[in-house]
């Protein structure tokens, strides 16, 4: 091989930047040249990428979709009935409570205003509220005892997302695309679907990668234009202008690297352009539902107000994670369901927004023969109390925090069909059987992605760190299908 | 700024087959040598197990040869002469050795075999202790080791020029039959200047006036100016591991001084300060200025500053929830990892936990090195980085201090009477609604301290949690409830005022009534909506979150008139303050071994130690002071090379040794080291002047050639480790970010001071602003940064978990804790930063406006203004054409898209064009 001469464009890219195999090819390589020299002094920055990675074992998971519930979701109005609640309906709650709102606390039982039924061969208990979530209750893993412990929404979420109540650690997701990389190198590992409306609590701090590399944090599709920054031009560029951009950048990059012989650097940078362009392209497509069948958008509720905008974003989710994005997170406004008060009204008409477009994804997922290898999280970072806060009058009352004892739901990627596990007291105060903490759950998750949570580790401190940071987290094999 | 999306790894730079020097090794097995040849092998994979700090597994001893002909358990190791019958290769060959993953290469384990078969020599007869070898003779003769020279420059044939470097290259180049390449055309050269020496393109009247002078003239400009310092002091940082955070921790807290030292380094390089004192001033500058530290003049103030050198490395030790000791020593050794990247060039951190494993640093060399800095660095009198702060306050300032203090003090104490009083208030209240004989009981139970309630009034409380739980810091959340009452009041107000108007209506058709009058006609119900008033008065002076606020922010306010209390972050000594440092087995704070007395690395030590353990003439130890002497005594043949290797990168791309800051066994050799010696004895001979060497080196042939490769030369040396033509490179983050500025025409040329700071974007994207979140993490209100985000790169706050976006996206070090060498990737996130990133287009918009300022109609004069802005030379013809059509293109795209003003945009869209391109972001 002329390994040496100088090289012309054309051979150039034959030979390094046609398509991702040959990309893959050439970090292979490289990355056999460091096995190969291992315990020296670092010459080199170690690089990164989100090229597929050997799994510990076998993965039965390959993607994973997180509806993140922030603020709450009453577990004992929608999932988990207590009927020790209209026993004591009014009388005071017999044990010790930790209130948030002190202002507000009262130690009134406030019993459910819904009604109970049970679905599926399971038997699984859901309310009125959640039509949805009952047709589904075959697929899905309801899991009754989680706890995190700390009554604070910030801390809480990030002990569900991150793993410890500290800020400024990587998310789930960037572990995730870290330890795993994507399918799709056109698109970003991990995507972010938030709210219109505003972003939620701890903002941005959601989806950071935290001290692992910034190529692994969360990108966010947003409401308005440009929906991905940097990876959608402005309105008025889009489409024509930006070809002709395009085309006349490639131009001047073409002649000044015809000055310059076999300067590959130059030619690499050419191609990292088109590479872009693709790119580009390959998110506008995956965001474009208009291609989906009226079927389709009906399943997801997009043909009515109420679940237009999350029916479309969870339609999007199964469309990237179809084209191989590792990791996609949906999210809800801030403090969406924060019910602290007017629960009677606030808790329905939050269910309505998300209960049929996620029962969809469940359904869609499973007829495209996605769900075996697809995880969808259902849940927030905690429930509530069973006491009244705000004690002014049936409308008004709502209920205040509780991460000792709250619900979620996991379905495919090799959970359990049709299960629920755990449970908390009479009173869905605190969870007391087959508890799951949310190191419990991360451990589970990584094992079904056929990571050990113990072994993913990245070297900081001079210490390897991993996603449980040293807490007991174990794998829940009861959840395991 | 799209660091952040996907990474599409474009390899860049092939593997191509190097030129540098082979490794000894290869010669006939006759002369291969266990000292030479296969003792190397043995440090790095055996002596772990079999030999070092007495393990000696299967009681075998690998270090002499003589042990491993004297075996272990299973017998003889190595049988010389008969590789077959010796057990070492058989266990190497089937894998058993070493243990775990990593086994020898095939090379190595037939090196092995072809000296055992040979006869298995030893150079010299072996001495009895194999602990005496930890340093062996050829590890000695190592280049980096070996006194630094001084070199007669080599004549070379038909070389004109006179420039000493010339002849170094030329000699080469003649010896491998090359020729050096043509000078580079005069407006090349002029790009290539400014952008090495002070790290900005030219503007076009600097272009203009360094084509009418020399070459020498435009680079002793180039040297004066004040961006010198800033390009230079830039690259010092990198090695010093400069940043704006304390690192460690999540938290990774702002560094608010570290600016200071940044500021030093930019004015010591500005200054030109001989290299010599700059060393000694980052080592020991707080050991040439006396106690105590008060009421300081600059110069002292400087020296301190200087120190700050050495309180770069991550330091977490002021945050909890850590571990204190594992903390506290990671300071120290990533504090002697960056002096010894920068000054040593030599990874001796490798040798923290055993010897090293390819160079002749034994363990107890590294504990030495680390007993000169750990008097000031003491892990077990520690200070934390607040507790180590210099304060710059001066007995004047404290004065007016505290008297604005004891202003402040009075509102405070204003403050607690309403909290008390709104406590009352909102007691009261809630009482109110209780049952009667609740109220006193309650009441009281509230009041009682907590520790002195009885059973009774613990569980009285339990059951009204509303009561029990009001505070100072829950106040805010009963102005919610006072909120709703006053609410309701209005509402009902409204609706009795409605009520009483139609009916005193009726009674007086002809009146004009409304609330103001309404009691001339209805006494009464005028004094019923008074009650309502009065009511909703009550409560809204019982609202608490807002007087509160206000109180505690006039009290901010107060305090805010204080002269700023500046700091500096320095390393200091106590007076007469010393512990003992002792060799951590393998690495292990838990486990001290031995004492170790300061000292240098052996294999460059002196024949006596010139370290003190405590310098009686000094208040302080003077381990530091002596040390840096000791570097910067014009003998040692680590530091100037180090330096010259350094300089020399930063002007060609690459070290004359490849890996700037590894000099030992696994960097790479230099590839002309007459050239680093002569370099280096020139430099100490002449006063360690930086700005003399610059000048050396670019007035040289040697870098003014062109850039262009040819077939010839890729073919002979591809790498151009023979340095026959220039190297074409990209710009750094930083200086493509400048480079966009100064185009545009919103550079702040402003010097010094406190670092622009970093924060989130609400994607998560690190921009340039001033954070304004609130409780919930959510954006408020954008600050004006006032032209502070304009300014040059190096003044963008470093906060180790928040690089800029745009700097993370073009290879910025992440400094954990330093960056010896920047690596550059070509990515397609750049790409996409380029197409579609707000900064991007916004500079291009305003280059555009500039351009417009200029020439305001003739689009022809336009594009020729933007090729000389952004490259610095004349457009082509064939450029030109192109260039209109593009443009053309793109106004009918934008007068068809009804566009506002479709010139200015397709011109902003050109200009993006032109910063987007390889010409703009690569110097020839």
């Amino acid at each position: 091989m002329k390994q040496n001469s100088i090289l012309t464009r054309r051979e150039f890219l034959e030979r390094n930047a046609l398509g991702m195999g040959s990309v893959a090819l050439a970090w292979l390589l490289q990355q056999e040249r460091l096995r190969a020299n291992p315990a020296k002094p670092e010459l080199e920055r170690p690089s990164f990428d989100t090229l597929p990675k050997q799994t510990h074992h076998d993965p039965s998971a390959k993607a994973m979709i997180s509806i993140f519930m922030q603020g709450g979701p009453s577990h004992m109005d929608i999932c988990d009935p207590k009927p020790a609640l209209d026993k004591y309906a009014g009388k005071d709650f017999p044990g010790k409570i930790k209130y948030d709102n002190a202002a507000q606390a009262s130690p009134k039982v406030l019993p459910s205003f819904w009604k109970f039924h049970k679905y599926g061969q399971s038997g699984m208990d859901f309310s009125d509220l959640v039509p949805g979530f009952s047709s589904i209750a075959d697929e899905i893993t309801l899991i009754r005892s989680m706890h995190t412990g700390v009554n604070n929404h910030g801390q809480s979420i990030h002990a569900m997302n991150t793993g410890r109540t500290t800020r400024g650690r990587p998310a789930l997701g960037s572990w995730l695309t870290y330890g795993l990389g994507s399918f799709n190198q056109n698109l970003p590992a991990y995507m972010v679907l938030r709210d219109p409306s505003n972003l939620p609590v701890e903002g941005v701090l959601n989806w950071s990668s935290g001290w692992l590399p910034s190529l692994y944090q969360g990108t966010v599709v947003r409401a308005r234009d440009p929906r991905i920054l940097n990876l959608e031009p402005p309105a008025e560029l889009r489409g024509k202008p930006q070809e002709n951009y395009l085309g006349f950048l490639d131009d001047l990059n073409r002649r000044h690297a015809n000055l310059h012989p076999g300067e590959l650097d130059l030619e690499a940078r050419i191609a990292s352009f088109e590479l872009a362009a693709r790119m580009q392209a390959a998110a506008a497509e995956a965001m474009d539902i208009s291609n989906e069948s009226e079927t389709t958008k009906k399943l997801y509720g997009i043909d009515k107000n109420e679940t237009k905008d999350f029916g479309t974003r969870c339609l999007i989710a199964r469309r990237l994670v179809e084209r191989g994005v590792r990791f996609v997170q949906v999210f809800t406004r801030n403090q969406f369901w924060d019910h602290h008060g007017s629960i009677r009204s606030s808790l329905p008409a939050s269910c309505t927004k998300i209960d049929q477009p996620t029962a969809a994804l469940i359904k869609d997922l499973k007829t495209l023969g996605l769900l075996d290898s697809t995880v969808v999280h259902w849940g927030g970072e905690m429930g509530r109390l069973p006491v009244i806060q705000n004690d002014t009058g049936i409308s008004r009352v709502g209920r205040d925090h509780n991460t000792y004892g709250f619900s979620m739901w996991v379905a495919g990627g090799g959970f359990k069909k049709g299960y629920i596990h755990g449970a908390t007291d009479e009173f869905g105060h605190k969870a007391i059987d087959k508890v799951v903490n949310h190191y419990d759950y991360h451990a589970t998750l990584m094992h079904l992605f056929g990571l050990n949570a113990e072994r993913l580790t990245y070297f900081r401190n001079r210490q390897e760190q991993t996603i449980l940071d040293g807490q007991p987290g174990k794998v829940v094999t009861d959840l395991l299908a | 700024m799209h660091a952040r999306t996907t990474a599409l790894l474009l390899i860049a730079g092939l593997v191509i087959p190097s030129i540098g020097s082979a490794k000894s090794g290869d010669g006939a097995s006759s002369s291969l040598s266990f000292e030479r040849d296969i003792r190397p092998i043995f440090q790095t994979h055996c002596f772990h197990c079999h030999g070092e700090d007495g393990v000696r597994k299967g009681g075998l001893d690998v270090r002499l040869k003589r042990l491993l002909v004297a075996g272990g358990k299973n017998g003889a190791s190595v049988v010389p002469g008969d590789g077959g019958k010796s057990l070492l290769l058989q266990k190497l060959e089937s894998g058993e050795m070493p243990k775990g993953k990593e086994k020898l290469p095939f090379h190595e384990i037939e090196l092995v075999r072809k000296w055992i078969n040979a006869g298995a020599k030893t150079l010299r007869a072996e001495p009895d202790n194999p602990e005496d070898v930890l340093i062996s003779e050829e590890d000695r003769l190592h280049w980096a080791y070996q006194p630094i020279r001084d070199p007669k420059p080599p004549a070379v044939e038909g070389l004109r020029s006179t420039n000493p470097i010339d002849a170094f290259v030329g000699r080469r180049l003649a010896d491998n039959k090359l020729k050096f390449s043509p000078r580079a055309k005069k407006r090349t050269l002029i790009r290539r200047a400014y952008l090495d020496l002070i790290g900005l393109p030219p503007t076009p009247e600097e272009l203009g006036s360094a084509l009418s002078i020399s070459h020498g003239e435009l680079v002793d400009r180039l040297l004066d100016s004040p961006h010198y310092g800033e390009r230079w002091g830039r690259h010092w940082l990198d090695v010093a591991g400069y940043a704006d955070s304390e690192g460690y921790t999540e938290a990774d807290t702002e560094r608010l001084w570290a600016w200071r030292y940044r500021d030093y380094v930019i004015g010591a390089f500005n200054d030109d300060m001989p290299f010599d004192q700059f060393i000694r001033e980052q080592l020991a500058g707080d050991e040439m200025v006396p106690f105590p530290h008060k009421e300081m003049s600059q110069d002292k103030i400087d020296l301190l500053t200087a120190t700050g050198f050495l309180r770069m490395s991550p330091d977490g030790t002021g945050s909890g929830g850590i571990n204190q000791n594992e903390a506290r020593n990671q300071v120290i050794s990533q504090t002697v990892q960056i002096v010894g990247d920068s000054l040593l060039g030599l990874t001796v951190d490798c040798a923290r936990c055993h010897n090293h494993r390819y160079d002749p640093i034994p363990q107890r060399d590294y504990y030495a090195l680390r007993a000169i800095f750990e008097p000031a660095i003491d892990w077990k009198n520690w200070r934390s980085p607040r507790g180590r702060a210099i304060t710059l306050y001066t007995d004047a300032d404290r004065k007016v201090a505290a008297d604005i203090e004891a202003k402040a003090k009075v509102v405070d104490a204003e403050r607690r009477k309403k909290i008390d009083f709104f406590i009352e208030r909102t007691l009261t209240w809630k009482l109110k609604n209780m049952p009667e004989k609740l109220r006193e009981p309650l009441r009281k139970a509230y009041l009682t301290e907590s520790k002195k309630r009885t059973d009774e009034q613990n569980k009285l409380l339990k059951a009204h949690p509303s009561i029990r739980q009001i505070s100072a810091g829950s106040l805010y959340l009963y102005d919610r409830e006072y909120n709703v009452e006053i609410g309701r009041l209005n509402r009902e107000k409204g609706e009795k005022l409605k009520l009483l108007l139609a009916e005193a209506k009726k009674k007086h058709p002809k009146e004009k009534i409304d609330e103001k009058n309404l009691a001339k006609f209805d006494a009464e119900g005028a004094k019923a909506l008074a009650e309502f008033d009065s009511k909703m008065k009550y409560y809204r002076e019982s609202l608490a979150k807002k007087v509160m606020d206000k109180m505690a922010a006039d009290a901010k306010a107060i305090r805010d008139t204080k002269p700023e209390e500046q700091f500096i972050r320095a390393l200091t000594e106590v007076p007469g303050k010393y512990a003992d440092t002792f060799l951590f087995h393998r690495g292990n704070v838990d486990s001290p071994k031995d004492k170790v007395l300061p000292a240098e690395l052996s294999v460059v030590s002196l024949p006596k130690n010139p370290i003190p353990v405590n310098d009686k003439a000094l208040p302080t130890t003077g381990r530091r002071t002596a040390f840096a002497k000791r570097l910067t005594d014009g003998t040692h043949p680590l530091t100037a090379r180090v330096l010259m290797n350094r300089f020399w990168m930063h002007h060609f791309g690459h070290g004359l040794a490849r890996n700037p800051g590894d000099f030992g066994r696994l960097g790479e050799a230099p590839t002309h080291p007459e050239l680093l010696d002569w370099l280096a004895s020139d430099f100490m001979k002449n006063g360690w002047k930086l700005k003399r060497l610059h000048k050396l080196i670019v007035t040289s042939q040697t870098w003014k050639q062109s850039s262009t490769r040819t077939q010839t030369l890729e073919e002979a040396d591809p790498d151009n480790h023979l340095l026959a033509r220039m190297n074409v490179r990209r710009l750094e983050a930083e200086a493509i970010r400048d480079s966009i500025l100064t185009v545009s025409g919103k550079l702040n040329r402003k010097l010094f001071g406190k670092p622009v700071p970093v924060m989130e974007d609400e994607v998560g994207q690190f921009i340039l602003g001033k954070e304004n979140l609130d409780g919930e993490r959510k954006p408020g209100k954008a600050v004006d940064m006032q032209g502070e985000e304009s300014r040059r790169s190096l003044y963008v706050q470093v906060r180790r978990s928040r690089i800029l976006s745009m700097f993370n996206t073009f290879d910025a070090p992440d400094m954990e804790p330093n960056c010896t060498q920047r690596s550059v990737s070509t990515v397609a996130p750049q790409a996409l930063l380029f197409m579609n990133n707000d900064f991007v287009m916004q500079q291009a918009k305003l280059m555009g406006e500039r351009i417009r300022n200029i020439e305001k109609d003739d689009l022809d004069r336009q594009m020729r203004i933007a090729w000389e802005l952004a490259y610095g030379r004349f457009m082509t013809g064939e450029e030109n054409m192109r260039a209109t059509k593009f443009l053309d293109q793109q106004r009918a795209q934008f007068t068809e898209r009804k566009h506002k003003e479709p010139a200015k945009a397709a011109l902003a869209n050109f200009c993006q064009a032109i910063l987007s391109s390889n010409e703009f972001v690569y110097v020839d």
